[in-house]
Protein backbone atom coordinates (compact mmCIF):
# COMPACT_ATOMS: atom_id res chain seq x y z
CA UNK A 1 0.00 0.00 0.00
CA UNK A 2 1.15 3.51 -0.30
CA UNK A 3 1.37 5.39 2.65
CA UNK A 4 2.16 9.08 2.12
CA UNK A 5 2.65 11.77 4.64
CA UNK A 6 1.73 15.63 4.59
CA UNK A 7 2.69 18.26 6.99
CA UNK A 8 2.46 22.40 7.56
CA UNK A 9 5.66 23.87 6.98
CA UNK A 10 4.86 25.90 10.38
CA UNK A 11 3.95 22.64 12.26
CA UNK A 12 7.10 20.93 11.04
CA UNK A 13 9.11 24.15 11.74
CA UNK A 14 7.27 23.56 15.26
CA UNK A 15 8.72 20.26 16.15
CA UNK A 16 11.90 20.66 14.76
CA UNK A 17 12.19 23.64 17.16
CA UNK A 18 10.61 21.72 19.83
CA UNK A 19 13.06 17.93 19.35
CA UNK A 20 16.05 20.88 19.47
CA UNK A 21 15.30 21.70 23.31
CA UNK A 22 17.59 20.35 25.93
CA UNK A 23 16.34 18.21 28.63
CA UNK A 24 17.79 18.22 31.90
CA UNK A 25 19.29 14.47 31.24
CA UNK A 26 17.81 13.27 27.86
CA UNK A 27 20.37 13.56 25.56
CA UNK A 28 17.31 13.97 22.90
CA UNK A 29 14.06 14.94 22.99
CA UNK A 30 11.12 12.87 21.56
CA UNK A 31 7.60 13.27 20.74
CA UNK A 32 3.94 12.85 18.72
CA UNK A 33 2.65 13.70 15.87
CA UNK A 34 -1.13 13.82 15.68
CA UNK A 35 -2.36 13.17 12.31
CA UNK A 36 -5.92 12.63 10.11
CA UNK A 37 -5.89 10.11 7.60
CA UNK A 38 -7.80 9.32 4.07
CA UNK A 39 -7.73 7.34 1.34
CA UNK A 40 -6.85 8.73 -2.22
CA UNK A 41 -6.49 6.74 -5.50
CA UNK A 42 -3.17 5.27 -4.99
CA UNK A 43 -3.16 4.75 -0.93
CA UNK A 44 -3.57 5.63 2.33
CA UNK A 45 -2.47 9.51 3.74
CA UNK A 46 -1.91 10.54 6.81
CA UNK A 47 -2.18 14.73 7.69
CA UNK A 48 -0.71 15.97 10.17
CA UNK A 49 -2.77 17.75 12.77
CA UNK A 50 -0.67 18.68 15.66
CA UNK A 51 2.62 17.98 17.34
CA UNK A 52 2.58 16.77 21.26
CA UNK A 53 5.92 17.07 22.89
CA UNK A 54 6.66 14.64 25.52
CA UNK A 55 7.00 15.80 28.92
CA UNK A 56 9.63 16.82 30.67
CA UNK A 57 8.80 14.64 33.49
CA UNK A 58 8.16 11.86 31.33
CA UNK A 59 11.14 10.66 30.39
CA UNK A 60 13.31 7.81 32.00
CA UNK A 61 17.19 8.10 32.61
CA UNK A 62 18.53 5.42 30.96
CA UNK A 63 22.16 5.08 29.81
CA UNK A 64 22.85 4.01 26.31
CA UNK A 65 20.01 5.54 24.03
CA UNK A 66 19.25 9.23 23.25
CA UNK A 67 15.59 9.47 25.23
CA UNK A 68 13.55 6.63 26.82
CA UNK A 69 10.06 7.36 27.85
CA UNK A 70 8.08 6.97 30.58
CA UNK A 71 4.59 5.04 30.52
CA UNK A 72 3.02 7.87 31.52
CA UNK A 73 4.38 9.56 28.42
CA UNK A 74 2.83 6.66 25.71
CA UNK A 75 -1.11 6.42 27.49
CA UNK A 76 -1.66 10.02 27.45
CA UNK A 77 -0.36 9.39 23.49
CA UNK A 78 -2.95 6.58 23.87
CA UNK A 79 -5.52 8.54 25.00
CA UNK A 80 -4.91 10.69 22.42
CA UNK A 81 -5.39 7.97 20.03
CA UNK A 82 -8.48 6.90 21.44
CA UNK A 83 -10.91 10.29 21.94
CA UNK A 84 -9.46 12.31 18.76
CA UNK A 85 -9.60 9.23 16.55
CA UNK A 86 -5.94 10.41 15.80
CA UNK A 87 -3.36 8.56 14.16
CA UNK A 88 -0.34 9.28 16.50
CA UNK A 89 3.07 8.90 14.98
CA UNK A 90 6.41 9.14 17.45
CA UNK A 91 9.16 11.61 16.44
CA UNK A 92 12.69 12.59 16.71
CA UNK A 93 15.69 13.76 14.58
CA UNK A 94 18.61 12.71 14.00
CA UNK A 95 19.53 16.20 12.81
CA UNK A 96 22.25 16.29 9.29
CA UNK A 97 20.99 16.35 5.68
CA UNK A 98 19.42 13.94 3.31
CA UNK A 99 17.15 11.43 4.32
CA UNK A 100 17.74 10.26 7.92
CA UNK A 101 17.55 5.86 9.03
CA UNK A 102 16.41 4.69 12.42
CA UNK A 103 19.13 3.19 14.28
CA UNK A 104 18.94 -0.16 15.55
CA UNK A 105 17.58 1.38 19.01
CA UNK A 106 14.61 3.44 17.28
CA UNK A 107 14.19 -0.27 14.95
CA UNK A 108 14.08 -2.22 18.42
CA UNK A 109 11.84 -0.02 20.53
CA UNK A 110 9.42 1.28 17.60
CA UNK A 111 8.18 -2.53 17.02
CA UNK A 112 7.88 -2.73 21.10
CA UNK A 113 5.45 -0.03 21.20
CA UNK A 114 4.41 1.20 18.37
CA UNK A 115 1.78 -1.35 17.35
CA UNK A 116 -0.26 -1.09 20.95
CA UNK A 117 -1.50 2.28 19.65
CA UNK A 118 -3.70 -0.09 17.33
CA UNK A 119 -5.22 -1.91 20.56
CA UNK A 120 -6.93 1.59 21.73
CA UNK A 121 -7.43 2.98 17.90
CA UNK A 122 -7.59 0.09 15.95
CA UNK A 123 -9.47 2.16 12.88
CA UNK A 124 -6.19 4.09 11.80
CA UNK A 125 -2.33 3.56 10.84
CA UNK A 126 0.02 4.89 14.11
CA UNK A 127 3.83 4.98 12.95
CA UNK A 128 7.28 6.42 14.11
CA UNK A 129 9.05 9.21 12.39
CA UNK A 130 12.90 10.46 12.46
CA UNK A 131 13.76 13.53 11.07
CA UNK A 132 17.07 14.98 9.52
CA UNK A 133 16.82 18.98 9.23
CA UNK A 134 15.73 18.80 5.57
CA UNK A 135 14.18 15.51 5.27
CA UNK A 136 12.43 12.11 6.95
CA UNK A 137 11.77 8.82 7.51
CA UNK A 138 8.69 7.04 8.47
CA UNK A 139 7.21 3.40 9.35
CA UNK A 140 3.84 2.92 10.30
CA UNK A 141 1.58 -0.12 11.30
CA UNK A 142 -1.59 -1.14 9.79
CA UNK A 143 -2.38 -4.73 12.18
CA UNK A 144 -0.71 -5.43 15.18
CA UNK A 145 0.61 -9.21 13.79
CA UNK A 146 2.22 -7.64 10.54
CA UNK A 147 5.70 -5.85 10.18
CA UNK A 148 6.04 -2.08 9.83
CA UNK A 149 4.97 -0.21 6.06
CA UNK A 150 7.71 2.66 5.08
CA UNK A 151 6.01 5.76 4.54
CA UNK A 152 6.21 6.08 0.77
CA UNK A 153 6.95 10.07 0.45
CA UNK A 154 6.50 13.49 2.73
CA UNK A 155 5.05 16.34 1.36
CA UNK A 156 5.58 19.36 3.63
CA UNK A 157 3.22 21.78 2.57
CA UNK A 158 3.65 25.58 2.82
CA UNK A 159 4.80 28.96 1.00
CA UNK A 160 7.89 26.57 -0.56
CA UNK A 161 5.94 23.13 -0.86
CA UNK A 162 8.31 20.79 -0.95
CA UNK A 163 7.94 16.68 -1.51
CA UNK A 164 10.63 13.92 -0.71
CA UNK A 165 10.50 10.33 -0.43
CA UNK A 166 10.31 7.08 -2.89
CA UNK A 167 7.93 8.10 -5.09
CA UNK B 1 19.71 19.69 -25.16
CA UNK B 2 16.75 19.36 -22.68
CA UNK B 3 14.18 21.22 -24.43
CA UNK B 4 13.59 22.50 -20.48
CA UNK B 5 16.96 24.15 -20.79
CA UNK B 6 15.64 27.96 -20.81
CA UNK B 7 14.07 27.40 -17.60
CA UNK B 8 17.12 26.34 -15.53
CA UNK B 9 17.00 29.34 -12.92
CA UNK B 10 14.21 28.01 -11.71
CA UNK B 11 16.09 25.80 -9.76
CA UNK B 12 19.09 22.97 -9.87
CA UNK B 13 16.12 20.21 -9.40
CA UNK B 14 13.01 22.13 -11.33
CA UNK B 15 13.03 19.39 -13.79
CA UNK B 16 12.72 16.68 -11.79
CA UNK B 17 10.42 18.55 -9.33
CA UNK B 18 8.08 19.82 -11.95
CA UNK B 19 8.30 16.45 -13.57
CA UNK B 20 7.35 14.59 -10.10
CA UNK B 21 4.34 17.32 -9.77
CA UNK B 22 0.87 15.79 -9.98
CA UNK B 23 -1.49 18.32 -10.68
CA UNK B 24 -5.24 18.83 -10.28
CA UNK B 25 -7.26 20.68 -13.34
CA UNK B 26 -10.83 21.16 -12.23
CA UNK B 27 -12.32 22.95 -15.13
CA UNK B 28 -10.66 22.63 -18.58
CA UNK B 29 -12.73 25.59 -20.64
CA UNK B 30 -11.71 28.76 -20.99
CA UNK B 31 -9.08 29.29 -18.17
CA UNK B 32 -8.42 25.43 -17.60
CA UNK B 33 -7.10 25.44 -21.00
CA UNK B 34 -4.57 27.56 -20.52
CA UNK B 35 -3.39 26.51 -17.48
CA UNK B 36 -2.71 22.65 -18.38
CA UNK B 37 -1.27 23.97 -22.15
CA UNK B 38 1.54 25.86 -19.79
CA UNK B 39 2.01 22.89 -17.07
CA UNK B 40 2.86 20.70 -20.27
CA UNK B 41 5.26 23.26 -22.04
CA UNK B 42 6.92 23.75 -17.85
CA UNK B 43 6.95 19.89 -18.00
CA UNK B 44 5.03 19.04 -15.10
CA UNK B 45 4.72 15.34 -15.06
CA UNK B 46 1.15 14.56 -13.76
CA UNK B 47 -2.44 15.30 -14.36
CA UNK B 48 -5.79 14.88 -13.19
CA UNK B 49 -7.88 16.65 -15.45
CA UNK B 50 -11.71 16.94 -14.37
CA UNK B 51 -14.49 18.50 -16.58
CA UNK B 52 -18.12 16.86 -17.64
CA UNK B 53 -18.46 18.77 -20.42
CA UNK B 54 -17.53 18.17 -24.23
CA UNK B 55 -16.41 21.45 -26.26
CA UNK B 56 -18.99 23.29 -28.23
CA UNK B 57 -19.33 26.14 -30.62
CA UNK B 58 -19.56 28.70 -27.93
CA UNK B 59 -16.40 27.56 -26.61
CA UNK B 60 -14.19 28.15 -29.37
CA UNK B 61 -13.25 31.92 -29.09
CA UNK B 62 -11.35 30.76 -25.88
CA UNK B 63 -10.64 26.95 -25.41
CA UNK B 64 -7.26 26.86 -26.27
CA UNK B 65 -6.18 24.03 -28.18
CA UNK B 66 -9.60 23.49 -29.21
CA UNK B 67 -10.69 23.27 -32.70
CA UNK B 68 -13.99 23.31 -34.88
CA UNK B 69 -13.56 19.50 -35.74
CA UNK B 70 -13.49 18.67 -31.94
CA UNK B 71 -16.91 20.60 -31.90
CA UNK B 72 -18.19 18.73 -34.97
CA UNK B 73 -16.65 15.79 -33.13
CA UNK B 74 -18.69 16.72 -29.60
CA UNK B 75 -14.77 16.13 -28.21
CA UNK B 76 -14.42 15.68 -24.18
CA UNK B 77 -12.68 18.83 -22.94
CA UNK B 78 -10.62 16.47 -20.66
CA UNK B 79 -9.30 14.51 -24.10
CA UNK B 80 -8.02 17.87 -25.64
CA UNK B 81 -6.32 18.99 -22.66
CA UNK B 82 -5.21 15.24 -22.91
CA UNK B 83 -3.84 15.98 -26.70
CA UNK B 84 -2.11 19.41 -25.36
CA UNK B 85 -0.41 17.63 -22.95
CA UNK B 86 0.89 14.77 -25.17
CA UNK B 87 2.11 16.49 -27.89
CA UNK B 88 4.56 18.21 -25.78
CA UNK B 89 5.21 15.57 -22.79
CA UNK B 90 3.92 12.20 -24.39
CA UNK B 91 5.01 10.22 -21.57
CA UNK B 92 3.05 12.57 -18.80
CA UNK B 93 0.67 10.75 -16.28
CA UNK B 94 -2.44 11.64 -17.24
CA UNK B 95 -5.66 10.95 -15.83
CA UNK B 96 -8.81 12.16 -17.82
CA UNK B 97 -12.14 12.35 -16.10
CA UNK B 98 -15.31 13.44 -18.12
CA UNK B 99 -17.32 13.73 -15.05
CA UNK B 100 -17.74 16.68 -11.84
CA UNK B 101 -15.23 17.12 -9.46
CA UNK B 102 -16.85 15.81 -6.86
CA UNK B 103 -17.18 12.64 -8.72
CA UNK B 104 -13.69 12.45 -8.79
CA UNK B 105 -12.45 13.20 -4.82
CA UNK B 106 -10.25 10.08 -4.92
CA UNK B 107 -8.25 10.95 -7.46
CA UNK B 108 -8.20 14.79 -6.46
CA UNK B 109 -6.97 14.00 -3.17
CA UNK B 110 -3.13 12.90 -4.21
CA UNK B 111 -2.68 16.06 -6.27
CA UNK B 112 -0.11 18.25 -4.99
CA UNK B 113 -1.73 21.11 -5.83
CA UNK B 114 -5.28 21.79 -7.75
CA UNK B 115 -5.88 24.39 -10.11
CA UNK B 116 -9.75 25.97 -10.36
CA UNK B 117 -11.37 27.84 -13.41
CA UNK B 118 -14.98 27.06 -12.21
CA UNK B 119 -18.11 28.76 -12.99
CA UNK B 120 -19.84 29.64 -9.39
CA UNK B 121 -18.95 30.99 -6.55
CA UNK B 122 -20.16 27.79 -4.14
CA UNK B 123 -17.91 25.30 -6.47
CA UNK B 124 -15.05 27.75 -5.52
CA UNK B 125 -16.20 27.33 -1.92
CA UNK B 126 -17.06 24.17 -1.69
CA UNK B 127 -13.11 23.15 -3.84
CA UNK B 128 -11.44 25.29 -1.35
CA UNK B 129 -13.18 23.22 1.87
CA UNK B 130 -11.91 20.34 -0.26
CA UNK B 131 -8.49 21.62 -0.34
CA UNK B 132 -8.10 22.98 3.06
CA UNK B 133 -9.37 19.41 4.56
CA UNK B 134 -6.58 17.51 2.84
CA UNK B 135 -3.98 19.87 2.79
CA UNK B 136 -3.47 20.70 -0.85
CA UNK B 137 -2.32 24.53 -2.29
CA UNK B 138 -5.56 25.46 -4.16
CA UNK B 139 -5.27 28.19 -7.18
CA UNK B 140 -8.26 29.27 -8.40
CA UNK B 141 -8.59 31.71 -11.83
CA UNK B 142 -12.13 33.51 -12.52
CA UNK B 143 -13.22 36.30 -15.22
CA UNK B 144 -15.79 38.38 -15.53
CA UNK B 145 -17.81 41.34 -17.66
CA UNK B 146 -19.63 43.57 -16.23
CA UNK B 147 -21.70 46.38 -17.75
CA UNK B 148 -20.72 49.91 -16.76
CA UNK B 149 -23.56 51.83 -19.04
CA UNK B 150 -23.93 53.74 -22.00
CA UNK B 151 -22.05 50.71 -24.43
CA UNK B 152 -18.91 50.23 -22.10
CA UNK B 153 -17.26 47.07 -20.35
CA UNK B 154 -15.46 46.54 -17.52
CA UNK B 155 -13.75 43.22 -17.45
CA UNK B 156 -12.48 42.10 -13.73
CA UNK B 157 -10.79 38.87 -12.92
CA UNK B 158 -8.92 37.19 -9.75
CA UNK B 159 -6.47 34.98 -8.59
CA UNK B 160 -6.27 33.54 -5.36
CA UNK B 161 -3.69 31.24 -4.05
CA UNK B 162 -4.96 29.94 -1.28
CA UNK B 163 -2.83 27.70 0.92
CA UNK B 164 -3.46 25.40 4.03
CA UNK B 165 -2.62 27.17 7.61
CA UNK B 166 -3.33 30.42 5.54
CA UNK B 167 -6.38 32.84 4.95
CA UNK B 168 -9.16 31.65 2.56
CA UNK B 169 -11.55 33.50 -0.10
CA UNK B 170 -13.83 33.74 2.82
CA UNK B 171 -11.40 35.61 4.91
CA UNK B 172 -10.39 37.95 1.69
CA UNK B 173 -14.03 38.75 1.28
CA UNK B 174 -14.25 37.03 -2.21
CA UNK B 175 -16.42 34.26 -1.17
CA UNK B 176 -19.74 35.77 0.86
CA UNK B 177 -22.70 34.03 2.06
CA UNK B 178 -24.67 37.03 0.21
CA UNK B 179 -22.83 35.78 -3.07
CA UNK B 180 -23.51 32.00 -1.72
CA UNK B 181 -27.43 33.56 -1.73
CA UNK B 182 -26.90 35.27 -5.24
CA UNK B 183 -25.93 32.82 -7.25
CA UNK B 184 -28.32 30.56 -5.75
CA UNK B 185 -30.90 32.82 -7.00
CA UNK B 186 -30.18 32.95 -9.93
CA UNK B 187 -29.57 28.98 -10.40
CA UNK B 188 -30.45 28.01 -14.34
CA UNK B 189 -31.46 31.55 -14.80
CA UNK B 190 -28.00 33.27 -15.36
CA UNK B 191 -27.43 32.41 -19.19
CA UNK B 192 -23.70 32.36 -20.23
CA UNK B 193 -21.41 35.52 -18.81
CA UNK B 194 -19.17 37.06 -21.04
CA UNK B 195 -16.46 35.21 -21.89
CA UNK B 196 -13.13 36.09 -24.02
CA UNK B 197 -9.61 34.18 -24.52
CA UNK B 198 -6.92 37.00 -23.63
CA UNK B 199 -8.37 37.99 -19.99
CA UNK B 200 -7.81 34.05 -19.38
CA UNK B 201 -4.92 34.05 -20.41
CA UNK B 202 -3.32 36.70 -18.61
CA UNK B 203 -5.17 34.84 -15.27
CA UNK B 204 -4.18 31.66 -15.97
CA UNK B 205 -0.20 32.73 -16.67
CA UNK B 206 -0.67 34.23 -13.38
CA UNK B 207 -1.96 31.19 -11.43
CA UNK B 208 0.98 28.85 -13.44
CA UNK B 209 3.11 31.67 -11.83
CA UNK B 210 2.18 31.20 -8.93
CA UNK B 211 2.10 27.01 -8.55
CA UNK B 212 5.47 27.09 -10.20
CA UNK B 213 6.88 29.94 -7.37
CA UNK B 214 5.37 27.28 -4.71
CA UNK B 215 6.89 24.17 -5.54
CA UNK B 216 10.55 25.89 -7.40
CA UNK B 217 10.49 28.92 -6.30
CA UNK B 218 12.76 31.44 -8.00
CA UNK B 219 12.89 34.22 -5.27
CA UNK B 220 13.05 34.27 -1.76
CA UNK B 221 9.65 34.72 -1.24
CA UNK B 222 7.08 31.99 -1.48
CA UNK B 223 3.93 31.92 -2.48
CA UNK B 224 1.60 32.26 0.86
CA UNK B 225 -2.16 33.39 0.26
CA UNK B 226 -1.96 35.39 -2.41
CA UNK B 227 -5.52 37.73 -3.70
CA UNK B 228 -4.96 39.16 -7.33
CA UNK B 229 -7.01 40.98 -8.80
CA UNK B 230 -7.42 42.09 -12.48
CA UNK B 231 -8.60 44.78 -14.08
CA UNK B 232 -9.03 44.44 -17.61
CA UNK B 233 -9.68 47.91 -18.63
CA UNK B 234 -6.73 49.21 -17.05
CA UNK B 235 -4.17 46.15 -18.39
CA UNK B 236 -3.17 45.57 -14.54
CA UNK B 237 -2.52 42.76 -12.12
CA UNK B 238 -2.23 44.14 -8.35
CA UNK B 239 -2.26 42.58 -4.79
CA UNK B 240 -6.19 43.32 -3.20
CA UNK B 241 -6.14 45.75 -0.72
CA UNK B 242 -7.24 43.03 1.70
CA UNK B 243 -3.92 41.16 1.61
CA UNK B 244 -1.88 43.45 4.01
CA UNK B 245 -4.94 43.17 6.11
CA UNK B 246 -4.77 39.57 6.43
CA UNK B 247 -1.09 39.51 6.93
CA UNK B 248 -0.69 36.82 9.97
CA UNK B 249 -4.04 35.76 10.34
CA UNK B 250 -5.08 32.58 11.21
CA UNK B 251 -8.14 31.44 9.22
CA UNK B 252 -11.37 31.04 11.73
CA UNK B 253 -13.55 28.68 8.55
CA UNK B 254 -11.16 26.01 7.84
CA UNK B 255 -9.40 24.85 11.51
CA UNK B 256 -6.03 23.25 11.13
CA UNK B 257 -6.45 20.49 12.79
CA UNK B 258 -9.70 19.51 10.47
CA UNK B 259 -7.59 17.45 8.38
CA UNK B 260 -8.37 13.96 7.08
CA UNK B 261 -11.73 11.63 7.13
CA UNK B 262 -13.04 11.42 10.21
CA UNK B 263 -15.03 8.14 9.06
CA UNK B 264 -11.59 6.44 7.96
CA UNK B 265 -11.32 2.94 9.26
CA UNK B 266 -8.55 1.07 7.95
CA UNK B 267 -9.59 -2.17 9.09
CA UNK B 268 -12.01 -1.30 5.88
CA UNK B 269 -9.26 0.06 3.54
CA UNK B 270 -7.68 -3.54 4.13
CA UNK B 271 -11.24 -5.66 3.81
CA UNK B 272 -11.86 -3.39 0.54
CA UNK B 273 -8.67 -4.09 -0.87
CA UNK B 274 -9.28 -8.38 -0.53
CA UNK B 275 -6.16 -9.12 1.32
CA UNK B 276 -3.95 -8.66 4.39
CA UNK B 277 -1.71 -5.94 4.16
CA UNK B 278 1.53 -7.89 3.79
CA UNK B 279 4.00 -5.67 5.23
CA UNK B 280 7.63 -4.44 3.90
CA UNK B 281 10.02 -6.23 7.09
CA UNK B 282 11.50 -3.11 8.76
CA UNK B 283 15.15 -3.94 7.58
CA UNK B 284 14.09 -4.48 3.96
CA UNK B 285 11.91 -1.15 4.07
CA UNK B 286 14.73 0.77 5.69
CA UNK B 287 16.69 0.33 2.18
CA UNK B 288 13.78 0.53 -0.26
CA UNK B 289 15.20 3.66 -1.25
CA UNK B 290 18.43 2.16 -2.35
CA UNK B 291 19.35 3.11 -5.95
CA UNK B 292 17.95 0.18 -8.31
CA UNK B 293 21.23 1.20 -10.74
CA UNK B 294 23.72 -0.24 -8.13
CA UNK B 295 21.99 -3.68 -7.81
CA UNK B 296 23.64 -5.08 -11.18
CA UNK B 297 27.07 -3.75 -9.39
CA UNK B 298 26.76 -5.21 -6.01
CA UNK B 299 25.66 -8.64 -8.20
CA UNK B 300 28.99 -8.55 -10.07
CA UNK B 301 31.02 -7.24 -6.33
CA UNK B 302 29.31 -10.47 -4.68
CA UNK B 303 30.50 -12.91 -7.66
CA UNK B 304 33.96 -11.68 -7.87
CA UNK B 305 34.54 -12.03 -4.00
CA UNK B 306 32.88 -15.43 -4.20
CA UNK B 307 35.79 -16.46 -7.46
CA UNK B 308 38.28 -14.85 -5.34
CA UNK B 309 37.80 -16.99 -2.00
CA UNK B 310 36.99 -19.81 -3.88
CA UNK B 311 33.31 -19.70 -2.48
Amino acid sequence: MNLRFKIRADLLDRVRIDLRRRHRFAHERVGFITAGLCTFAGGVLAIARDYRPVDDDDYVDTPGVGAMMAPDAIRKAQERALFARDAIFHVHTHGGRGVPAFSGVDLRENVKFVPDFLKVAPHALHGAIVLSNDAALGQCWLTRGDAAVPLRDFTVVGPATTKWGRA
Amino acid sequence: MSRLIRQGFLGENSDAVLAGLTVGFIGLGGGGSHMVQQAAHLGVGGYVLVDPDEIDLGNSNRLVSGTLADVTEKVAKVAIAERTIRSLQPRARVLTLKRTWQESTEDLKGCDVIMGAVDSVVARDQIEAFCRRFLIPYIDVGMDVVTLGKGAFLISGQVIASMPGEPCMRCCGFVTDEKLQEEAKLYGDAGGRPQVVWPNGVLASTAIGLMVQTFTPWHQRGTGFAHLVYDGNKGTVAPSPWVKQLAGMICPHHPEDQVGDPSFDVRRVLAERGEPERAVPVAEARHVDCDVALRPRVSRLWAWLRYLFGL
